[in-house]
């Protein structure tokens, strides 16, 4: 296979270096886009996107902002997978459980386990909160579930009959939720946890959430274990954490008026695109093989990590290596809940995507 | 390359200078002037004040909880201003790049962020690889992990304890050992909601004061140039300078750093019952050699709290302004971020301010109080040059003090307080204590051999501005400041500890990691091939 193709064709590294310099340098609005990279990618598309006056964002934004917006508008209760772990004595699962983010995460919360932090250390209580048949299934556990077709109601009526305020139900409903709120209100160290992909759970319900952490807080311990995209979301939240120390803001940033600016609407990569304000795009999907999800048809360079068919040939196409397999990298694992260090399991000659962005660099003109 | 600085009124304590007189620097260092060799550039210093580079031994610039309270307040650090960036990522408000650049054009040229987790190291160490400049450094936190407590528990003795610090500070490349609310987060995630020096942990059953002593003797049995770090119990809580007047006693004359006295410095008098005790407490920290403090100024304005101190943070979040917190319980210490607005007409942040002045002007040597804000906590590090005037100006003081609340001032001493500090006094509380607190025996001075980490100040009645901007500043030799704009960027190092020890242990915490938290430690390891640029450590050796 070769270094990368321009317009379909076999190039070298250093000629499509020297092309994707130029559709960068010749657009008005250059936007960085995908970021599926690990955290050196995300430094120097930020560096880059800064130089060019463009704007950058990541694929999995949405799923990041789910969370995030609940956090800059009322703040959050939060804890580690690890403690989770170690501790919790309830686990509360919020939502419909999409089957590529729970399996794993729910094996790696032991919920076979007794809580060895717990002084009691009992078998742990299993709750769920979602729509019928959303609910997570763990086999031979038995979780206790509340049908909750809308998760916002549900949430708000827990909270109100765990704060004594009147609710109007079912003799049933009222005496099933309850039964959830002693369970609640006597858990040592409750985590709940939540899949922001989750069907129903928006930013609304997770503020509600948010809300009865806060409630129950009052006179025990209970946290919250935001779980992020699916499937790690290429490494979004690692994109998330560099993009914050080196802009102060999440992605969706722009620097077009000279210093960064951030607005999670106005900087949505597709719709950038699709609105005729971006002119050019650098598309990083160096962890999936996650194609760009615009329509219209703007000069693009993408850093894929797999040959994958585009609905439109990129003018270029740059192969780099996947982090943690073709070579070294820092990226958050939500396992842990952290940045790590990843050792390569296939350490290659592949650039990585910092690599590549660096030989872009070199071809830039002196003034942009 | 050959540096005369030529006429300047030398400040410089260690070597027992205060006097117009020149400086040479040959490349990294400041040499003696060398015979027969002509100068590259010669700056003409007549009429400046020339100290070594600044230090801060506790401003909390980077890592997960500082990140996250970027994220948490975005409103706080809009920039609105169209600018051409000149520097990468200088329009960048409470960035990484801004950081640096705001301390070095104050003269700052090494600064430590105070309070990293082990499992926190690597995002911290690659943040601090992103503030230009300056060089830098971490605090590990320990007291609140699982592995100490057990140890503790089961009554392994020092030397498992010496041990297990050495092998965290070494994955970590930490300079030094800080301990937040020994064992309160702890028992915070037991539901305790208080937690003094001898209340105890459940699950574990040690006190406070047990966790603080196993980490002091660690620290000095591994030969740790900085002293335990210590941010006490009870912070902010009225009546809480019994808590520090016990963490002096606790410390048995063995050398001790008590983190933001500040915020311990409070008492119970008056109609609000709250007071400044601050005189008090002075007092103790004048009567106790070993102990050395820093102070944790407020100023009047919004800032955001950040801290390890979770049990402390999620009391304080009722106070939040804006009203929105993020509290989080980690591996072990955790976080706390909680934006707070101290206001000049608020009684009881008054009384705050006062307590910090009291505190510097009180505590008689200025080796063994240090000049913070704990950034961001009391008021942003960018607020250093007003309270250089605060100290330095009996006049300043009373200007600002006739604007408070009279009744704040009349429970405080401070109104009656005539001491002001000398340019030398200054030059010790910034330089010369921060580089032997550390250990740094590089800086903090303007001898033959020292860094050439260099500030030049132009005398002015304001004196807030003079401190603001600084004339030039050199790093490791480079001028990077003129007129207090940094011209470009340079990278400074990390500095770290790196103690030796059984590696028994490491066996021993393989096992633990995954058993208890099911992967490997080494993924927390900080490696230096993460890190952006090469050679970004440098070492303090461990021998007092």
């Amino acid at each position: 296979m070769s270094e990368a193709e321009i317009n379909g064709k076999p190039a070298s590294l250093a000629a499509a270096a020297e092309r994707s310099a130029e559709i960068l340098t010749q657009a008005r609005m250059p936007l960085f886009a995908g970021l599926g990279t690990d955290v050196a990618g995300a430094r120097a598309s930020i560096l880059l996107a800064e130089r060019l006056r463009g704007a950058y964002d990541h694929m999995y934004s949405s799923q990041i902002f789910a969370d995030l917006d609940v956090v800059r508008q009322a703040g959050l209760m939060i804890t580690t997978p690890s403690e989770a772990r170690l501790r919790a004595d309830v686990l509360l699962f919020v939502g419909k459980t999409p089957p590529d983010v729970w399996p794993a995460m729910i094996e790696w919360l032991a919920p076979y386990n007794n809580p060895p932090l717990d002084i009691a250390s009992t078998p742990r209580k299993l709750l769920s909160i979602a729509p019928t048949r959303g609910a997570p299934k763990i086999d031979g556990l038995a979780i206790e579930t509340l049908d909750a077709p809308d998760l916002h109601t549900t949430l708000a009526a827990l909270r109100a009959r765990l704060t004594g305020k009147s609710l109007r139900s079912t003799k049933n409903t009222l005496r099933k939720l309850d039964e959830f709120v002693e369970i609640l209100k006597n858990a040592h160290f409750g985590v709940a946890v939540w899949c922001s992909e989750s069907e129903g759970l928006d930013s609304l319900a997770i503020e509600m959430l948010h809300g009865l952490l806060l409630d129950l807080n009052k006179t025990t311990r209970f946290s919250g274990l935001p779980l992020g995209p699916p499937r790690a979301g290429a490494n979004a939240s690692g994109v998330l954490q560099t993009s914050g120390w080196m802009t102060g803001f999440p992605m969706r940033t722009s620097f077009g008026r000279g210093f960064p600016e951030h607005d999670s609407w106005q900087f949505d990569a597709e719709r950038l695109v699709d609105s005729g304000e971006a002119d050019a795009a650098l598309w990083i999907s160096a962890y999936d093989s996650s194609a760009p999800p615009w329509k219209r048809n703007i000069p693009l360079i993408a850093l894929m990590a797999s040959s994958i068919t585009f609905h439109r040939e990129p003018q270029v196409r740059i192969h780099v290596g996947r982090p943690g397999v073709d070579h070294d990298c820092v990226e958050f694992m939500r396992e842990v809940g952290s940045l790590t260090g990843r050792r390569a399991s296939h350490q290659s000659e592949k650039p990585s995507v910092a690599r590549v962005l660096d030989e872009i660099t070199k071809y830039l003109g002196e003034d942009s | 390359m050959l540096i005369h600085l030529k006429g300047g009124r030398i400040v410089d304590p260690v070597n027992g200078r205060d006097e117009a007189g020149d400086l040479w620097i040959e490349n990294d260092r400041i040499v003696t002037e060398p015979s027969g060799k002509l100068p590259d550039d010669v700056y003409d210093l007549s009429g400046k004040i020339v100290m070594a580079g600044a230090i801060d031994i506790h401003s909390h610039i980077a890592g997960g909880n500082v990140n996250s309270a970027r994220l948490l307040l975005p409103e706080m650090h809009t920039n609105w201003l169209p600018n051409i960036p000149t520097l990468p990522l200088s329009t960048a408000k409470w960035s990484t790049f801004e950081t640096g650049t705001i301390y070095a054009s104050m003269g700052f040229t090494t600064v430590i962020e105070p309070a990293i987790v082990p499992h926190g190291a690597l995002q911290a160490h690659l943040e601090l690889s992103d503030i230009p400049i300056i060089d830098k450094g971490i605090l590990t936190v320990l007291g609140n992990d699982d592995f100490l407590l057990s140890l503790l528990r089961d009554g392994e003795g020092p030397a498992a304890v010496a041990d297990y610090v050495a092998s965290t500070l070494a994955t970590s490349h930490g300079v030094g050992v800080k301990c937040i609310n020994a064992g309160g987060a702890a028992a915070f995630k037991y539901n305790l909601r208080t937690f003094n020096l001898d209340d105890v942990v459940p699950f574990y059953g040690l006190s406070s004061r047990q966790i603080v002593e196993a980490l002091q003797q660690a620290v000095e049995d591994l030969r740790i140039p900085h002293p335990l770090h210590l941010h006490a119990n009870n912070l902010g809580i009225p009546g809480n300078v019994a808590t520090a007047l016990a963490t002096i006693e606790a410390a048995r004359g063995e050398r001790l750093h008590l983190a933001h006295l500040q915020f311990y410095s409070y008492g119970t008098e008056g109609d609000h019952g709250f007071s400044s005790a601050a005189a008090e407490l002075a007092e103790a920290v004048n009567r106790a050699p070993n102990v050395t403090v820093d102070v944790g100024q407020i100023m009047f304005r919004q800032t955001v709290t950040v801290s390890c101190d979770t049990l402390r943070q999620y009391n304080g979040s009722a106070m939040a302004r804006p009203k929105k917190s993020i509290i989080y319980d980690g591996d072990s210490n955790g976080g706390g971020i909680v934006p707070y607005l101290y206001r000049e007409n608020d009684f009881a942040n008054a009384v705050q301010w006062a307590c910090g002045l009291e505190l510097f002007l009180l505590i008689d040597d200025p080796w063994r109080v240090f000049f913070t804000t704990d950034h961001p906590n009391g008021a942003p590090f960018t607020t250093y040059p007003e309270i250089f005037a605060l100290i330095m100006s009996r006049e300043a003081r009373a200007e600002a003090i006739a604007r408070l609340p009279q009744e704040a001032a009349a429970v405080t001493t401070l109104p009656s307080i005539g001491r002001e500090y000398s340019y030398n006094e200054v030059a010790v509380m910034t330089r010369a204590a921060p580089a032997k607190l550390l250990g740094l025996k590089d800086r903090g001075h303007l001898g033959e051999g020292a860094l050439a980490d260099i500030a030049v100040y132009s005398p002015d009645k304001d004196l807030a501005k003079m401190f603001r901007f600084a004339h030039l500043v050199f790093k490791d030799g480079e001028l990077v400041v003129r007129d207090g704009r940094v011209s470009h960027y340079r990278w400074g190092r990390a500095l770290k500890v790196h103690p030796g020890y059984d590696s028994a242990i490491d066996r021993r915490l393989s096992g633990y990691y995954e058993k208890h938290f099911g992967h490997s430690r080494d993924c927390y390891a900080v490696k230096e091939h993460f890190l952006p640029r090469a050679e970004a450590f440098a070492e303090v050796a461990c021998a007092r």
